[in-house]
């Protein structure tokens, strides 16, 4: 397992390199003075000019870099001159929410993404069959921020069941957060469902034509020992490694949910620093959203390779 | 970081299905009979129940954006007294926080996608195709091309929009450069493995001992047999490309209102779901047609052209 990951370890550093110095060229790349561009419309001559100073932008691009690499993996994580606070307080202060979005709708994904994904590779029916591919075609042909706006206006706006805009933390007060967190949970999760349940129906569909099936069927296991001990089980790593992609999706998917609901989470945070061209804290925030994707992705491979010795030996 | 070609896009084409049945063809396909065999297996996609759907809606979403000059000759900017109204014999879909026409709003918004989605999908996928098939001509800079891909797709989708926005700028221009960076890898990785897959073919191997160049090999052997899965895949990412727009618009860091795309209406339209729930009703509808037209599309040429 160690040498596994030890193989896998150059390419993520790779991507995480790269992410590093797309992220610390974005202010360089925007037109005008970075130090100004960092400090914002509002600063005074003399701010920018100590921004200039403790960010050495006289230096040359490369001990910039260093610099500031350095000063973020020790996690300093830097200023915010727009907000006025530091980075590192303002995502604390709204990553809850957004965790616990994601964790939901995560729990959401599964359930529906395996559930579905069963029902398809099992059923024998024909009308079986066309249900299920109906539910997946549809439901891939509907991103997230669709089903949330027809969540909203069937059950916010309609019947009223849910409150659809603005959020309570589950810290706070768990029965009302679970109320607000519910929809904008439902339609990210729902909407990342269906390629994990098309992918485990097919691997299903074709694990049910190999020979141990045939051996099980033989030997009198009941139809359900079937599906779930000898097909559902072997064909499970396919839909493990797409539940490990979508959830570093999710996280990106969080930033437009965030805006539908009106959510005060990092996404949200994401959208307003792009507005007031934040820099400082737009750096930080898509190095996070990268890391976050490339753990998510390594965490399931290394889930895989626990499950199928096939894939440590070929990696 | 190598399993995911599959599913990043969700659907697809299974990469264990090559196109076994293009392979054989020697020759480039125009100048041959064999030219309107392909022309006739594409056709045949349009003859099954789900091409049929498809192509449907798409053709009337295609013609309704082409002709909305000519259907609508106001424009989308025309303000009446009546604001935020519900659905109405004159205005069928309503009215915007203006008074103006949401019907007219959305049609405009749909040719604004379209006009994305023209310029965006097609330069993806050349440049996606092309840097996948570097690696036929040197060995080298097709590895470093993979890494950079990898790189790409190391970045969620919005994520990436956000990145090209804070360098260009909110806007058309960005939606489109946010789209083609976005399908490189999708069309980078199929194009590298057809091209591995047709490498160790005999034909392959043959011409390149009868002292064909490698440029001339992948021009007229490899080029070919990508070709299927790329225009597949080309049709799943038009869903894509959609979402995207609206998803950056919808965030506003897309098309900036008062320019309608069917994102920027949802974009105002969410704001006003308690006055008029009808508002996003237009655009949504819209959205979800333009998208599963274009599944449905290649769904169809999955099964017909790919898988024989």
């Amino acid at each position: 397992m160690l040498r596994f990951l030890v193989k896998k370890l150059p390419s993520i550093l790779l991507v995480l390199f790269a992410t590093s110095i797309i992220a610390f060229l974005l202010p360089r790349f925007a037109p005008g003075d970075p130090a100004q561009t960092i400090a914002g419309p509002d600063a005074t001559a003399e701010q920018t000019e100590a921004i200039r100073q403790s960010l050495g932008l006289d230096r040359p691009l490369f001990v910039q870099y260093l610099t500031w690499l350095g000063g973020v993996l020790r996690g300093h994580l830097g200023t915010s001159y727009i907000f006025n606070r530091s980075v590192s307080d303002l995502i604390l202060s709204r990553m809850e929410s957004t965790i616990e979005l994601a964790v939901l709708a995560s729990v959401f994904m599964i359930l529906i993404g395996i559930g579905l994904g069963v029902l398809g590779g099992s059923t024998r029916s024909r009308p079986g069959r066309m249900a299920v591919d109906t539910a997946n075609t549809l439901l891939l042909a509907t991103p997230a921020f669709l089903v949330g706006l027809l969540l909203i206006v069937l059950l916010g706006v309609t019947w009223r069941l849910l409150p659809v805009s603005g959020e309570v933390p589950l810290s706070e007060n768990p029965e009302i957060g679970i109320q607000y967190l519910l929809l904008p949970a439902l339609a990210l999760g729902l909407a990342h469902a269906p390629s994990i349940s098309r992918l485990l129906q097919t691997t299903m569909r074709s694990t049910r034509g190999e020979e141990f099936v045939d051996l099980a069927r033989a030997k009198g296991a009941s139809p359900r020992r079937i599906t779930f001990r000898h097909v559902l089980r072997t064909s499970l790593g396919a839909a493990v490694v797409a539940i490990g992609i979508r959830v570093g999706e999710l996280f990106g998917g969080a930033i437009i949910i965030e805006a539908i609901f009106a959510r005060n989470g990092l996404g949200q945070l994401a959208v307003q620093s792009v507005n007031a061209r934040d820099y400082q804290l737009v750096q930080i925030l898509v190095m996070g959203a990268v890391l976050v994707a490339v753990l998510s992705q390594l965490v399931t491979e290394l889930i895989l390779a626990a499950l199928d010795p096939r894939v440590r030996l070929d990696a | 970081m190598r399993n995911n070609d599959v599913t990043t896009m969700g659907a697809a084409p299974p990469t264990d299905t090559p196109p076994t049945d293009t392979s054989a063809r020697p020759a480039p396909r125009t100048r041959t009979p064999g030219g309107n065999a392909t022309v006739r297996r594409y056709l045949a996609a349009f003859r099954t129940p789900r091409g049929v759907i498809g192509l449907t809606i798409l053709a009337v979403l295609l013609l309704t954006a082409v002709l909305a000059p000519v259907i609508f000759p106001h424009g989308y900017d025309q303000q009446t007294a009546d604001s935020l109204r519900g659905s109405s014999g004159r205005h069928l879909l309503g009215t915007d926080e203006l008074g103006r026409d949401l019907l007219v709003r959305t049609v405009y918004g749909l040719r604004t996608d379209f006009s994305i989605i023209v310029v965006a999908v097609p330069l993806s996928m050349i440049a996606g195709t092309a840097l996948g098939l570097v690696g036929a001509l040197s060995r080298v800079a097709g590895a470093v091309v993979q890494r950079v891909l990898d790189i790409i797709l190391g970045f969620p989708g919005v994520v990436l929009g956000v990145c090209v926005v804070l360098i260009m700028g909110p806007g058309w221009s960005a939606l489109v450069v946010a789209i083609a960076i976005g399908g490189l890898p999708y069309f980078g990785r199929q194009a590298r493995a057809a091209l591995l897959e047709q490498m160790g073919r005999e034909y392959v191997v043959a011409a390149r001992t009868l002292g064909v160049g490698k440029g001339a090999v992948l021009w007229r052997h490899i080029l070919p047999n990508a070709v299927d899965p790329i225009l597949v895949g080309g049709a799943i990412f038009v869903v894509v490309a959609v979402f995207i727009e609206a998803g950056l618009s919808i965030i506003g860091l897309g098309i900036q209102p008062p320019t309608p795309s069917l994102g920027s209406l949802l974009n105002v339209g969410i704001r006003f779901i308690e006055q008029s729930p009808m508002y996003i009703l237009g655009p949504t509808a819209v959205l979800i047609l333009l998208s599963m037209s274009f599944s449905l599309l290649a769904d169809a040429l999955n099964e017909t052209v790919i898988r024989k």
